[in-house]
């Protein structure tokens, strides 16, 4: 049978053509970063012009872009263009600080929308299925990321959004989902909610794949949801500084992810020397982008750890990829398919003097769920001896962390004095979830 | 007026033996006992001890999260019915409690009704109208029997 692509000239390119397209897309990106306040300022003062450009490797001379650039030029100093040009926004969460936001005019829609039906083609998702989308809509990129590759690809799109899982069945059940996203961990949750139903998915639905992602998980992991459903799973990976999905998918052979090289230029680098790596050594991932004009991002920090497979797919698609994600260079976590930083729940423990700053996050799985545990300390000086107050302060820790991380968190009171002291750099996090990934 | 000490305590294997090592090293008596559990893992144990600013101090030394509250001691028969007699007093008076510990006086026939509120001068008026005598702290202490 005949290998089947969304876009075979780009798909097979061969990796010389390849590069000299990404040569050309990244002299592009910098005429476009240019505009920019952020970068106009960075390329005078390192005397950066896109016209030098003549070769990938060229990259390494260009500086880095974090995280924290975004949070300081919050929120249009990477903006390229006037606002008119612009049509949507993608952000973080976050009520406290700078929340990360990305700008997309039409075209970065159309260039996001095209890679996504591409990763959704790769994994064998067809114009005759029906594509459930079972994830936030809003501001989270995987919601409207997937609804428009979805169309784009021309399947069938059900935009269920996240949870409700009865609900979830009854629409699989009705409009015969063959097609279905979401994060590893609801898809346990679900089945026993099939379970309790008295279904089997593998009787009582049409599903043939799912796509997940958006949180670390194990091959078993995938493996079991394989078994539990009757489908194939493919693992995916995004970020929203990277639009959301549709950056690196795993073809049929589900041997690591094809990172789309067309619109992405990777590099790994060492996190400490930020030196490049060689192909199947592990490190950071740095992305710049290469077909984005409202806010294009150079040589971006992921903090994402992983390495590049050296070999090329059997599948004959000349896009390198990347293995699953082994952890991270900074201190993010993700539970739920929500990105957690800790400072996050630092900044909220900071403003209760009841509670102050020391505080543990213990990330488990109880009865298939996995739960974010925040222990805060109940201090001596604000200890009033009342029971009601402290159940209040509990509730109150407990809304303002949901709020900022949209994970609801279980909030543990302890003893004055028995967590860990910062000294130097203190855990503050601890992951005993099934397959959870230590930093 | 009568104190009664109050220590967050996680529900963990030896917490409360450390706060009655601190309180028998440094000679204070517990004249009763009153938990108050949640769901969540932690409690309130309330002491009336013979000594309760002593007991703050020396747990507060030792970065217990302790506190003293104000309680309201009442008087009542050591015998069938006593507390009951109390009760329809003090809920003539409309006055509604938190927490309450009882003990006895020993040897005296009399015991005593300890309770928490969350209005403490409201309530100590409301009580007073009602004809109920408030117990001094000595009495509520238990100091006069410090010798035994």
């Amino acid at each position: 049978m005949k290998r089947e692509y969304w876009q075979e000239e780009l798909e097979v390119l061969h990796r010389n053509e390849l590069k000299k397209l990404q040569v050309e897309r990244l002299q592009a990106t910098l005429g476009h970063a240019g505009r920019s306040p952020f970068y106009n300022k960075v390329f005078q003062q390192k005397n950066i012009k896109a016209d030098n450009i003549k070769d990938v490797e060229q990259i390494w001379d260009l500086p880095f872009t974090t995280k924290q650039d975004l949070r300081e030029n919050f929120p249009y100093g990477f903006l390229t263009m006037p606002k008119k040009e612009i049509v949507r926004l993608h952000s973080s969460s976050g009520t406290t600080g700078n929340p990360t936001v990305v700008f997309h005019n039409r075209h970065d829609l159309d260039s996001w929308a095209n890679l996504v039906a591409r990763s959704l083609f790769i994994a064998g998702v067809r114009d005759t299925d029906v594509f459930q989308n079972i994830c936030g809509y809003g501001l989270f990129t995987g919601g409207l990321g997937f609804q428009y590759g979805i169309e784009k690809l021309g399947a069938l799109s059900i935009p269920a959004g996240a949870g409700n899982s009865l609900r979830q069945i009854k629409l699989m059940r009705d409009y015969g989902t063959t097609a279905a996203h979401a994060i590893p961990s609801y898809l346990g949750r679900l089945y026993e909610v099939f379970e309790a139903e008295g279904l089997d998915p593998k009787k009582d639905t049409q599903l043939r794949i799912f796509v997940i992602g958006a949180e670390p998980h194990t091959d078993e992991q995938r493996r079991r949801i394989e078994e539990m459903y009757g489908v194939k799973a493919y693992n995916s990976f995004g970020l929203t500084e990277m639009n959301g999905p549709g950056v690196a998918f795993e073809c049929e052979y589900q041997d690591g992810m094809h990172i789309w090289e067309d619109a992405y230029l990777v590099e790994i680098v060492n996190p400490d020397t930020l030196e490049p790596v060689p192909d199947g050594d592990y490190g950071e991932l740095v992305i710049t982008t290469l077909d984005r004009q409202a806010m294009p991002l150079i040589r971006y920090r992921t903090r994402d750890i992983t390495r590049i497979i050296p070999d090329r797919c059997k599948c004959g698609r000349t896009h390198r990829r990347i293995d699953r994600i082994t952890g991270r260079s900074d201190d993010m976590f993700i539970i739920k398919g929500c990105n957690v930083f800790p400072m996050q729940i630092e900044g909220i423990l900071l403003k209760i003097p009841e509670v102050g700053s020391d505080y543990m996050i213990t990330l488990e799985t109880m009865n298939g769920n996995d739960e974010m545990v925040v222990e805060v300390e109940v201090k001596k000086d604000w200890f009033r001896g009342d029971i009601r107050r402290l159940e209040s302060l509990t509730r109150s820790i407990t809304a303002q962390i949901r709020d900022e991380v949209l994970v609801k968190p279980a909030v543990k009171l302890v003893e004055a004095g028995s967590l860990p002291k910062p000294e130097g750099k203190a855990v503050r996090v601890i992951d005993l979830r099934n397959g959870g990934i230590k930093n | 007026m009568a104190y009664e000490i109050s220590i967050f305590l996680e529900n963990k294997i030896g917490h409360f033996k450390r706060v009655t090592t601190v309180l028998k090293e440094n000679k204070i008596n517990i004249r009763s006992i009153f938990i108050n559990d949640t769901a969540n893992g932690w409690g309130i144990l309330n002491l009336l001890v013979d000594q309760p600013e002593k007991a703050y101090e020396v747990l507060s030394e030792k970065s217990i999260s302790v506190a003293l509250r104000e309680v309201i001691a009442l008087e009542m028969k050591d015998e069938t019915g006593g507390l009951d007699d109390l009760l329809l007093q003090v809920a003539q008076a409309g006055v509604n409690f938190n927490n309450a510990a009882g003990r006895i006086i020993e040897a005296t026939g009399r015991a005593i009704l300890i309770l928490d509120v969350p209005d403490y001068e409201e309530t100590i008026e409301k009580l007073k109208k009602q004809g109920l005598k408030i117990l001094d702290d000595s009495t509520v202490y238990g100091r006069q029997n410090e010798s035994n």
